[in-house]
Parts: structure tokens; C-alpha cells; sequence
């Protein structure tokens, strides 16, 4: 799996190098830069070759929108990678909340319904007993 | 109809009251058919669905004095009580993001990028969500520039024009502890641009340095004059510098 990135990765720092490269040589052109224009033109088109053969490994790989927006802005992707697991930790944390609310408050209910109720609770606890909750 | 009821309250309550044939409870009259949007009797319901609700009791639980008793829905292994990062063995990719500061911009993620990256998308049309508004001519392959479509890109002599200059302008390197030996055919040079601030700096540094010897120089000579060490004016001028 990383090495489909790590090959997809080389392949585009090797073709973002020979774009600047060859911007370079178009900032100033002179006459004895052609050829190398000309082969900088064709190294682009291996290029696109190349990570065109890389497409079909990846076709199965998922990115969020959300991820599109933070670098759009400019910002590191690895930002929305961070908030999500801050969020997924927060709501991890208010869910166990509402759990252990519940559960106190279940048995605080049984504690006082038995006092009110002792029968009608030992009825209900015998059949309850049966698929006793946990 | 009557046979619900009987089950509910008994089956010692045989007794029909007297007016409740004209409701239709009377002995031998069967029971009128139920619409199929209703709900059917406990006793005759077929188990349900999971997402309708648990099943309701057996008709030999009814005689209990609980109404419609439930059962428990069937308690998952995996809930909101459970510490899901470490379920899913992602404490390491937790201390990663967020027990270290991640940095802001774009390029400190990719810092081998060149150009202005950490500047917006939609200003210089490069923005990803472009591409899926407006996705590209896809299909077609390709192939290497033959001798005649090369002619095509014999360009002019000399520095482009100033408009189309902004492609090149790198933004400035920040002194980093490790350095890499990384060779790069030399870029153009920058102009200056709003962000380039280390110069105006030095240039201030030099603009106070001579007033600050100069400053230096005449607090120094005013020093020496009122210092009693002071050959010419120990004795002439006593105690000059209390009154200051």
C-alpha cells in the first residue's frame, strides 16, 4: 500500500522538478536552449506516462472533500487528520458520558422503584433474570 | 376482539356485562377482521424486525401485571463505552497529530514544492475543487512530440515579460538546522515582494548602527568629561552630574 504512494510520489516530485526546470529555461530563453526545451517537453509527456500508469494501483483509494478545502486554502492537510480525531475523541468521551449517565440512573431508578414497589420489582428482576442486562 | 381481552384480564371473566352487545362483545360473534395497517396482538405477532422495535413477550408472560414488556435489544460489543482510538489501534496516529504541533501552512507538509503554495487555490486557478467542478479531458493518450510539433515551441530570445514573471517567485527560504544537500539549478532571482522582510531589516540595522556609535561615542566623551579620573575638569566643575 505505501509503495503505491511512494511511487506515485517519486513520479510527481520528478515531473514538478522538470516543470520548474523547464520554466527556468523559458525565463530567459536563448537559442542554445532549444534541445533542452525539446527534451524537457518530452521528459513532461513520460511524465504524465508515467503517473498515468499509477492511476489504475489507486483506483480504489478514498480522499475526503474536506481535505481539498484545507489545501486549497493553503493549509496542511494533516490539520483535518488531526481535528478528526480530536472530534472523534470528543465524541467518544460524550457518548461514554451519556452511558454511564444512563446506567446510574437505571439502577438508581430499580434501587428506588424496589423500595416503592418490591413485588412488582421481584417479578420484574425474575423475568428480566432470564436475559439479564449487562 | 374478545379474545384479547380475556387474555388480559383472565380467563375467570367470562361474564359478558349486559351492554356490551351493541359494542360487539357478545358471546359467538367472531371477531371482527383487523385492518392490515393495525398492530396484531401480542400473542399473534410475528417476531420483528430489529429496527421496529424487540420483540414483544410470549402470551405466557402477559398474565404478569406488565403491560407490553419489552425485551432488552441485544447489548453490541462495541458502543461509545469503549475507547474507539484504541480499539482501532490508532494511538500512534493520535500522539502523531495531536500530541505534537502540527504546523499551519501547505508548505510545511510539502516543502520540497517549489512556487507559492501556501497562497489560495482560487487565486491563481489551481485550486482542487476546480478540478471537480470542471474535470478534465480524460482518455486519450500520450505521446512523445514528434520533430514537426516541436517547431511549434521555438520561442523568442530573452527574459520573458514582467506580467508572466510572478510564475517564478519562490517564497523565502526559511535557514533550516538540517541542512540538505539538495542541487538545484540556480532559480532567478525574486522580486521583492511584501513577505521579503529580512532585508529591510538588515537595511535598518544599518541605518541605527552609525547613530547608535555615534550616540555611544558622545555619552562616552560626556562620561570622561565629568569623571573625577578626568584631568581638565576634576576640579573646575564638582558634582556636575547630581543636578542632572
Amino acid at each position: 500500500m505505501a509503495e503505491k504512494f511512494d511511487n506515485l510520489e517519486e513520479h510527481l516530485e520528478k515531473f514538478i522538478e522538470n516543470i520548474r526546470q523547464l520554466g527556468i529555461i523559458v525565463s530567459d530563453f536563448q537559442p542554445s536552449s532549444q534541445a533542452g526545451l525539446n527534451q524537457k517537453l518530452n521528459f513532461m509527456i513520460s511524465g504524465l506516462q508515467d503517473i498515468e500508469k499509477c492511476r489504475q494501483q489507486l483506483h480504489e483509494i478514498n480522499v475526503p472533500l474536506e481535505v481539498f478545502e484545507y489545501i486549497d486554502q493553503g493549509r496542511n492537510p494533516q490539520l483535518y487528520t488531526k481535528e478528526c480525531l480530536e472530534r472523534a475523541l470528543a465524541r467518544n468521551e460524550q457518548v461514554k458520558g451519556k452511558i454511564d449517565t444512563m446506567t446510574k440512573f437505571k439502577s438508581l431508578l430499580i434501587s428506588e422503584l424496589s423500595k416503592v414497589f418490591p413485588e412488582e420489582m421481584a417479578k420484574y428482576k425474575a423475568i428480566h433474570g432470564e436475559d439479564a442486562p449487562s | 376482539m374478545t379474545e384479547m381481552f380475556s387474555t388480559l384480564f383472565g380467563q375467570n371473566e367470562t361474564q359478558v356485562p349486559p351492554g356490551s352487545s351493541s359494542l360487539g362483545f357478545g358471546p359467538g360473534k367472531p371477531p371482527p377482521p383487523l385492518p392490515q395497517n393495525q398492530v396484531a396482538m401480542p400473542g399473534q405477532m410475528p417476531p420483528q424486525l430489529g429496527d421496529e422495535g424487540p420483540a414483544l413477550r410470549k402470551p405466557g408472560a402477559m398474565n404478569e401485571p406488565f403491560y407490553l414488556l419489552r425485551e432488552l435489544p441485544v447489548g453490541n460489543e462495541l458502543t461509545g463505552n469503549t475507547n474507539l482510538i484504541t480499539h482501532y489501534n490508532l494511538e500512534h496516529a493520535y500522539n502523531k497529530f495531536c500530541g505534537k504541533k502540527v504546523k499551519e501552512k501547505l508548505s510545511n507538509f510539502l516543502p520540497e514544492l517549489p512556487g507559492m503554495i501556501d497562497c489560495p487555490g482560487t487565486q491563481d486557478g489551481s485550486s482542487l475543487r476546480s478540478l471537480i467542478d470542471k474535470p478534465p479531458v480524460c482518455g486519450n493518450s500520450f505521446s512523445p512530440l514528434t520533430g514537426a510539433l516541436l517547431t511549434g515551441f521555438r520561442l523568442h530570445t530573452g527574459p520573458l515579460p514582467e506580467q508572466y514573471r510572478l510564475m517564478h517567485i519562490q517564497p523565502p527560504k526559511k535557514k533550516s538546522k538540517h541542512k540538505h544537500k539538495h542541487h538545484r539549478p540556480q532559480d532567478p532571482l525574486p522580486q521583492e515582494t511584501p513577505s521579503d522582510s529580512d532585508p529591510k531589516k538588515k537595511k535598518k540595522k544599518r541605518d541605527d548602527d552609525p547613530d547608535r556609535k555615534k550616540k555611544k561615542k558622545d555619552k562616552k566623551k560626556k562620561k570622561n568629561r565629568h569623571s573625577p579620573d578626568h584631568p581638565g575638569l576634576a576640579g573646575s566643575q564638582p558634582n556636575s552630574n547630581s543636578l542632572r
